[in-house]
């Protein structure tokens, strides 16, 4: 079982910070973004792999979460509403990504974003990403948030809005289809 | 416990996390968010006028008085119709001279009595001229 995370221990204060945010406190709101910036890049490159990609879309995203703060609810999460919101942008994200560039892989940003990377890891992060991709978008997250970015169970169902029991055989039933989907990419390369 | 292939992460998954970046990096991006958050900030400082809350209930108070019009309009219809209902019986001869002026379809006549058998008869005659006269113009010309 993964160690617990703090994801999403809130930062010291944080419904009144959101509180002051609201009213267009600056420093509320700095205190927020210097909380959760660093993890969100990492959740989106988790979707996007790409630097500049993911830079833009936690910026863009924590733009369009101060315009949209007066729809959270008083004293529910900030973390969790804010992530639930770059994850779902994230998807769109590279959706459109994908269609722009006709891509069956969407990730391909392995071998354009690090030409330092050996070739061997590059087509390792390619055949991951590849399979990773290919997961339904809820299956995929949870694998994101919890293989990669140490989100406990009980973190993710409050980003998703879902079950604690169903986000465990999410996860389950994730590794397993990219289980095989890996092995199938191994012997049809 | 049996392995089901699910129980354990993949592997080699973590080739798939964020590189580092540099605290200068991570400034930079913090600072861009906070420069272009200052214009939405700014808005939500303004206090909003009285005006602006009213102007905000504006539409829907429109909204909500159209609809309530239309609920009162529907429900004083069968109320008018029953009042335009006539509570007199309609006197014949009334009937007979609108029908014999009219050029459209003869309407259904109701009456509380058995029509008067001249009346009929007058009516039949007008009907046929036409225009009112007893005598055809024929006869009148001849």
């Amino acid at each position: 079982m993964a160690a617990e995370s703090e994801a999403l221990s809130p930062v010291a204060d944080e419904p009144r910070l959101v509180a002051r945010a609201r009213r267009g406190d600056r420093e509320a709101f700095a205190a927020l973004v210097e909380r959760y910036a660093d993890q969100a890049f990492a959740v989106v490159y988790g979707f996007l792999q790409h630097v500049e990609d993911s830079e833009d879309l936690v910026h863009d995203g924590f733009i369009r979460a101060l315009e949209r703060i007066d729809s959270l609810e008083p004293g529910s999460s900030f973390g969790a509403w804010f992530y639930r919101l770059l994850v779902n942008a994230a998807l769109n994200r590279r959706k459109y990504l994908a269609r722009r560039r006709m891509d069956d892989v969407p990730m391909t940003a392995a071998a354009r974003e690090s030409p330092a990377i050996d070739s061997e890891r590059a087509e390792l992060r390619r055949r991951l990403a590849w399979a990773l991709g290919k997961l339904p978008a809820e299956l995929e997250t949870i694998v994101i948030l919890h293989d990669l970015e140490g989100f406990t169970p009980p973190e993710i169902a409050r980003v998703l809005e879902i079950p604690e029991g169903t986000c465990r055989s999410h996860l389950s039933r994730a590794r397993r289809i990219l289980r095989d989907l890996l092995e199938e990419y191994q012997h049809h390369g | 416990m049996v392995e089901t292939g699910g129980d354990r992460p993949i592997e080699g998954l973590e080739a798939l996390k964020a590189p580092q970046r540099s605290d200068a990096q991570r400034r930079a991006a913090n600072e861009r968010i906070l420069a272009s958050a200052e214009l939405p900030l700014a808005r939500r400082r303004q206090p909003t006028s009285s005006w602006e809350v009213l102007a905000a209930w504006g539409r829907p108070g429109l909204v909500a008085a159209s609809i309530a019009l239309a609920i009162l309009a529907g429900s004083l219809q069968p109320w008018r119709a029953w009042q335009q209902e006539p509570s007199q019986p309609v006197v014949l001869e009334e009937v007979i001279r609108g029908a014999g002026e009219s050029e459209g379809v003869p309407a259904m006549l109701v009456a509380y009595s058995e029509p008067d058998l001249d009346a009929v008869a007058a009516a039949a005659l007008l009907d046929r001229n036409g225009n009112g006269s007893v005598i055809p113009e024929t006869v009148e010309q001849r």
